[in-house]
């Protein structure tokens, strides 16, 4: 008996189905035995390995992207559901993870700090946020949730030197313990409504997606149910930073390490919207009718509190968080529109993509531009860039036209995807209010463009002192080439999408 | 007498919980707070779930509780300061009043709790027994369990990298 209990066991846990998670988790571990193992003068060798090993798993992912073992279907007794979204997100983070790795040897040099373990939590967390994206189940997505957000809590305080990360890492902590117990408890009420078996559709097993949406589609307008889905939906905001729960961006945006904030900024924010869709458009579905309205205020809120509230800042890094929640607030549109226009989920996609290209650029040049206080980058640091360093500002305009959406660019493609999947939808008002929230965008993007590319206005008064600006950072030859392709594909992408645009119209 | 025994547990909880918020000494607060959780786990007790209730005593009532005690008095915290009475405070307290108000008042409208049927005659919860409990843990839940290894190793990992003096590592330039 024993052994055919172990076989069953055996049977139903398809590990193999999880293998990149599972090369990530062990070349984590093996960062650190590395650590142990290699004398100090080769201890520079372990970020190189995090970063080539990566590529090697992105490729081996990418060449099998359809391949048997990772088809559609469920895995661990209906706890993980394998889909090509999900295997397009594991990409997505593996591609984010290289980055955040690769900025990480460019900020990690200019502190006094351990430097393995932060490319170890990276890993980890990249592995959590793939089983996240996968998760049919309530266990699975609170545990894989949590470790992604416990990481996060250490990432965030890790130059623990000064006093704003630290701040930053206290903040997180507070907000996302409240985010993880509001979410939480709506898991409970959806548990508790839903497992009732006197109840048509009720189950026992009812953490269980599939199984609540059967509870869900039989029981129109169950009270408990939904005021479970609102605290869920609730606990999922906080972390894409949707208004109302947007209070965190800024000040841990401006206090993380500079490679923390773009891995907060980008995968982080993907991970929460591949939530929100397998949340509403699988499994609260039959419950649109209180999920739409909830989405459309917090969209238009989102878009107009984060640009109106980026104009005003000087931190290019609490700019860059408060233009995050706008972006946020683009993505919901789509979000929304994807109930009646299946194409919006493939734009949401496309908008990610271009996402990450041109944050990861900006966080590139960020990174260089940054001195030893990581907390302190203002856009007067970027005086003279175009003249001093003509490769970073051309690194720059790419990255911030995208994330303005002008034409040429990839982060245009994306816009127009979800505006016209909004329209599509029939969104209007929804689609007004993005499109203003674009205008006002461009200020300030331009005003930073600005900043890099215009002679900056100096005192004439040679008795006036100089802003302190801090050293620039020389670009060594890996992050050049790294910003060079995220440079040229936020061009080429707008142009030509190719194989991805194939994919993207038709999964 | 099972119903009127939740009721008793139910606003012990409640006003242990009070009292962790309203206590001005730390050391009171986080004696509210063990009582607080003594009166969850009798709430488990009557929904058969006596494992819960065990490792809720054992672990949060017992070890984690007196390291709250312990370092509440590692601190020696005082009372502190009471904070002058604002007019926000004033706004915030009516809203938040209000919105309690407004959900106590449609969780009664239209919850229906009363009304549901009671279950029929259920299986014994999987809670109740830690045979069944720990067969699930390394079956049905296997991966979760795996999962929170990595979130209790990279926990530990962030303690050591966040508190340890890096005074003399020749590690760290």
């Amino acid at each position: 008996m024993p052994i055919q209990l172990l076989q069953q066991a055996a049977a139903a846990n398809e590990w193999l189905a999880i293998t990149p998670e599972l090369m990530l988790a062990l070349l984590a571990l093996l960062l650190l035995v590395l650590e142990l193992v290699l004398p100090r003068q080769l201890h520079t060798l372990i970020p190189a390995t995090a970063i080539v090993a990566q590529i090697v798993i992105a490729l081996g992912l990418a060449f099998n992207f359809d391949s048997a073992f990772t088809g559609p279907g469920t895995a661990f007794n209906g706890l993980l559901r394998l889909t090509a979204d999900g295997q397009f997100l594991r990409l997505f983070f593996l591609v984010c993870s290289i980055f955040v790795c690769l900025l990480g040897t460019v900020c990690l040099a200019k502190q006094r700090m351990p430097r393995v373990e932060f490319y170890h939590l990276v890993l980890i967390i990249t592995a959590a946020m793939m089983l996240l994206a996968q998760s049919n189940h309530f266990v699975l997505f609170f545990v894989a949730l949590e470790t992604v957000t416990v990481g996060f809590y250490i990432l965030v305080s890790y130059f623990r030197e000064s006093p704003l990360s630290l701040e930053a890492g206290l903040k997180y902590l507070v907000m996302g313990a409240l985010s993880s117990s509001i979410l939480l408890f709506g898991i409970v009420l959806l548990y508790g409504a839903a497992g009732n078996q006197a109840l048509p559709g009720g189950s026992p097993n009812s953490m269980n997606f599939d199984q609540l949406r059967i509870f869900l589609t039989d029981n129109p307008g169950n009270f408990l149910a939904s005021a479970g889905i609102v605290l869920v939906l609730a606990g999922v905001a906080f972390k894409i930073g949707a208004v109302p729960f947007q209070i965190w961006i800024p000040d841990v945006y401006q206090g993380a390490p500079t490679p923390v904030t773009a891995f907060l900024a980008v995968a982080s924010k993907a991970a929460g919207f591949a939530v929100l869709l397998i949340l509403t458009q699988r499994v609260f579905a039959p419950y649109q009718g209180l999920v739409i309205p909830v989405l459309s205020v917090m969209a238009a809120a989102t878009i107009l509190f984060g640009n109106l509230a980026a104009l005003t800042q000087h931190n290019v890094k609490r700019l860059i968080g408060l233009s995050g929640v706008s972006h946020a607030g683009y993505l919901m549109i789509g979000v929304i529109a994807a109930y009646h226009e299946p194409h919006a989920i493939g734009a949401i996609w496309f908008y990610l993509s271009a996402y990450l290209l041109a944050s990861f650029a900006v966080f590139g040049v960020m990174a260089h531009v940054a001195g030893p206080n990581d907390a302190d980058q203002e856009l007067d640091h970027y005086a003279d860039l175009a003249r001093d360093q003509p490769f970073l500002a051309a690194v720059l305009a790419i990255g911030l036209g995208s994330l303005a959406g002008i034409p040429p660019l990839a982060g245009f493609m994306g816009k127009l995807l979800i505006f016209v999947s909004a329209f599509k939808a029939g969104l209007y008002p929804l689609l007004a209010v993005a499109i203003a929230g674009v205008v006002i965008s461009i200020y300030y993007y331009f005003g930073w463009i600005k900043a890099a590319f215009f002679p900056a206005w100096r005192p004439t008064d040679a008795g006036l002192p100089q802003a302190a600006v801090p050293a620039r950072t020389p670009v060594n030859l890996g992050v050049r080439i790294a910003l060079t392709v995220l440079a040229v594909t936020s061009v080429l992408l707008g142009f030509y999408q190719g194989a991805f645009g194939q994919w993207i119209l038709t999964r | 007498m099972a119903d009127s025994l939740f009721y008793i547990f139910a606003f012990f909880t409640v006003a242990c919980a009070v009292g962790v918020v309203a206590n001005r000494n730390a050391v009171n607060g986080a004696m509210c707070l063990m009582l607080c959780l003594m009166g969850i786990a009798g709430l488990f007790v009557l929904l058969d779930a006596y494992l819960l209730a065990a490792l809720l005593v054992l672990v949060y009532a017992g070890a984690v509780v007196a390291l709250f005690l312990f370092i509440v008095m590692l601190l020696d915290m005082q009372g502190g300061v009471k904070r002058p009475f604002k007019k926000m405070t004033a706004v915030a307290s009516l809203a938040s009043l209000g919105l309690m108000l407004v959900g106590v008042s449609m969780l009664g409208s239209r919850g229906h709790l009363a009304t549901l049927p009671s279950p029929a005659a259920a299986a014994a919860p999987v809670g109740a027994v830690l045979k069944n409990y720990a067969e699930l843990l390394f079956t049905t839940y296997l991966l979760p369990v795996q999962v929170m290894g990595f979130l209790l190793l990279i926990a530990m990992l962030g303690v050591i990298v966040l508190s340890k003096k890096f005074e003399g590592m020749e590690d760290i330039k």
